[in-house]
């Protein structure tokens, strides 16, 4: 009964073995990191920002450098075409221009009893502000998420939540700012929402996105007319971030249940765009973290730290002891 | 392969191991050209219906048809983490599908053999159908539900541009072979 010991795999095969084993188990690690990223993203959706901001801040000057080109070529196209058809097109203009001339003399009587009994009832309304004009440098033209990059971002003082409006309406508001770049939320993505008003009805209303070119009429209140096909759906101004008055789009479904609009202004067509400040002033949170009423000392202000933040009493009027956070 | 294979490390000449240090580059070739498509797909084209083919995905596909070794579960997360941060999307949920559809492009590789260009399409094509299917569940889980609808746009134009992806991904793949023969 002897015993004969196994023949030993080559080592080359059992070498082979191990590293498949090695790799089928980082793939599993690899596939599982993603899952416990998507978990943290859904507990705080702002973790991966800053590195969001950082690779947009790489790639939005990016591509506008290499749009300029394209750019100049289709505006050189439309200037040629310019000069086809001037004779119709200025006739057709002037006819308007009468028109809008009518409309005009009407509106400025209005617009000087609206003054007087504005002043009478000592209304006071904020003013739009125009932070930045720029391109569109980068959009999002499929898949889960409808955005857009701006090749401007805090350097030029565009903060998050503010409107962002192409020349014929809306295209959609900030959602993240990095240096030089920021991330617009366009008005088609699924998780927008713009507070408007139907103009002719004066109904109000959320237009929703849907991830698709049109979007939805929803959630409306108010005098129950029926929509009609053309009718125009302006922002209300309501919420504080889009000012009152801004086309957006025009109803192309009035009976479904959810009336359908199309956006005035495609976003990804849009060209030009202007930043403006948020209508409103967004409510400045109050200072999270503790509050130190203790004073700092010089030495550890000299390395770095922060200045004390006081409590905020009626007493201290220096805004330079708060530090916002 | 699409470099020469090194010497060993202490048997190498000073200017030997220099020019084999400065060659090995070519191993982040794929990485580096499923990123710039990556990019490529920020192009902000107005499409009357959002169709933007996936290109990053496609070009990971065909560089683990093209050059598995090149192209493990582990490259294919970066580069989907990268396209989650430029995409907007939350980080993560392209990284764990382009993971997952390189690992399954592994196993359809070693079950089958010699193959045509017809077959690796029909892979191609149900790998970003699941993909597509994938996404609207990872996105609930990532707390932002969508529609699925909008997001099927995305299948026939990434089937139509398939044979162009693979085509610039073998081209890149010969010229660096022909650029590591001229070395060697």
């Amino acid at each position: 009964m002897d015993w004969t010991p196994p023949p030993r795999r080559p080592s080359a095969m059992r070498r082979e073995q191990n590293l498949s084993l090695v790799s089928a188990v980082v793939s599993g690690g690899v596939i599982t990191a993603g899952l416990l990223l998507l978990l943290v993203a859904r507990v705080n959706p702002q973790t991966a920002s800053r590195l969001r901001m950082a690779a947009a801040d790489v790639a939005a000057p990016l591509w506008s450098a290499v749009r300029a080109p394209v750019d100049g070529m289709s505006r050189l196209f439309e200037d040629v075409g310019g000069y086809f058809g001037a004779v119709s097109r200025a006739q057709a203009l002037a006819e308007q221009l009468d028109l809008a001339n009518a409309r005009l003399r009407q509106s400025r009587l209005e617009a000087r009893e609206l003054a007087q009994l504005k002043k009478l009832l000592a209304v006071r309304e904020p003013t739009r502000r125009v932070i930045a004009a720029t391109r569109i440098a980068a959009a999002m033209s499929g898949g889960a998420v409808r955005s857009a990059m701006l090749a401007v971002g805090s350097s030029s003082g565009v903060a998050r939540d503010m409107p962002v409006i192409g020349s014929d309406g809306l295209v959609g508001r900030t959602t993240e700012t990095g240096r030089y770049s920021s991330r617009v939320l366009l008005i088609t993505d699924s998780i927008s929402r713009v507070p408007v008003i139907v103009e002719r009805t004066g109904q109000a209303g959320l237009l929703a996105g849907r991830g698709e070119p049109t979007l939805l009429l929803v959630d409306r209140v108010g005098p129950d007319l029926p929509l009609r096909i053309g009718d125009r759906i302006v922002t209300s101004g309501d919420g504080g971030v889009f000012p009152p008055g801004l086309p957006v789009g025009r109803v192309i479904d009035a009976h479904a249940a959810a009336p359908v609009i199309r956006p005035a202004q495609p976003p990804l067509g849009a060209g030009f765009v202007t930043i403006e400040a948020a209508w409103l002033p967004s409510p400045t949170p109050e200072p999270t973290g503790p509050v130190f009423d203790a004073p700092v000392p010089t030495e550890a202000r000299q390395r770095g730290a922060p200045r004390p933040r006081l409590r905020p009493s009626p007493r201290s009027a220096d805004p330079a002891a708060t530090v916002p956070s | 392969m699409i470099t020469s294979p090194p010497p060993p490390v202490r048997l190498m000449s000073p200017d030997e191991r220099r020019r084999w240090l400065l060659s090995t580059w070519r191993y982040a070739v794929p990485t580096l050209v499923s990123a710039a498509l990556v990019l490529v797909m920020l192009a902000p084209l107005p499409l009357p219906v959002p169709a933007m083919p996936q290109l990053g995905l496609m070009a990971v596909l065909a560089w683990a048809m093209l050059q598995p070794a090149l192209m493990p579960p582990w490259a294919a997360f970066f580069i989907g983490a990268l396209a989650d941060m430029l995409l907007g999307m939350p980080l993560g949920l392209n990284a764990t599908l382009f993971a997952l559809a390189t690992g399954a492009m592994r196993l359809i590789d070693a079950g089958t053999g010699e193959r045509g260009h017809g077959f690796d399409w029909a892979v191609a094509g149900v790998m970003l159908l699941a993909v597509l299917l994938l996404t609207g569940p990872l996105m609930a889980l990532a707390g932002q539900p969508v529609p699925m609808a909008p997001l099927l746009w995305q299948l026939p134009a990434s089937l139509l541009m398939w044979p162009l992806v693979v085509r610039f991904c073998a081209d890149v793949q010969r010229r660096l072979v022909a650029s590591a023969n001229a070395m060697a």
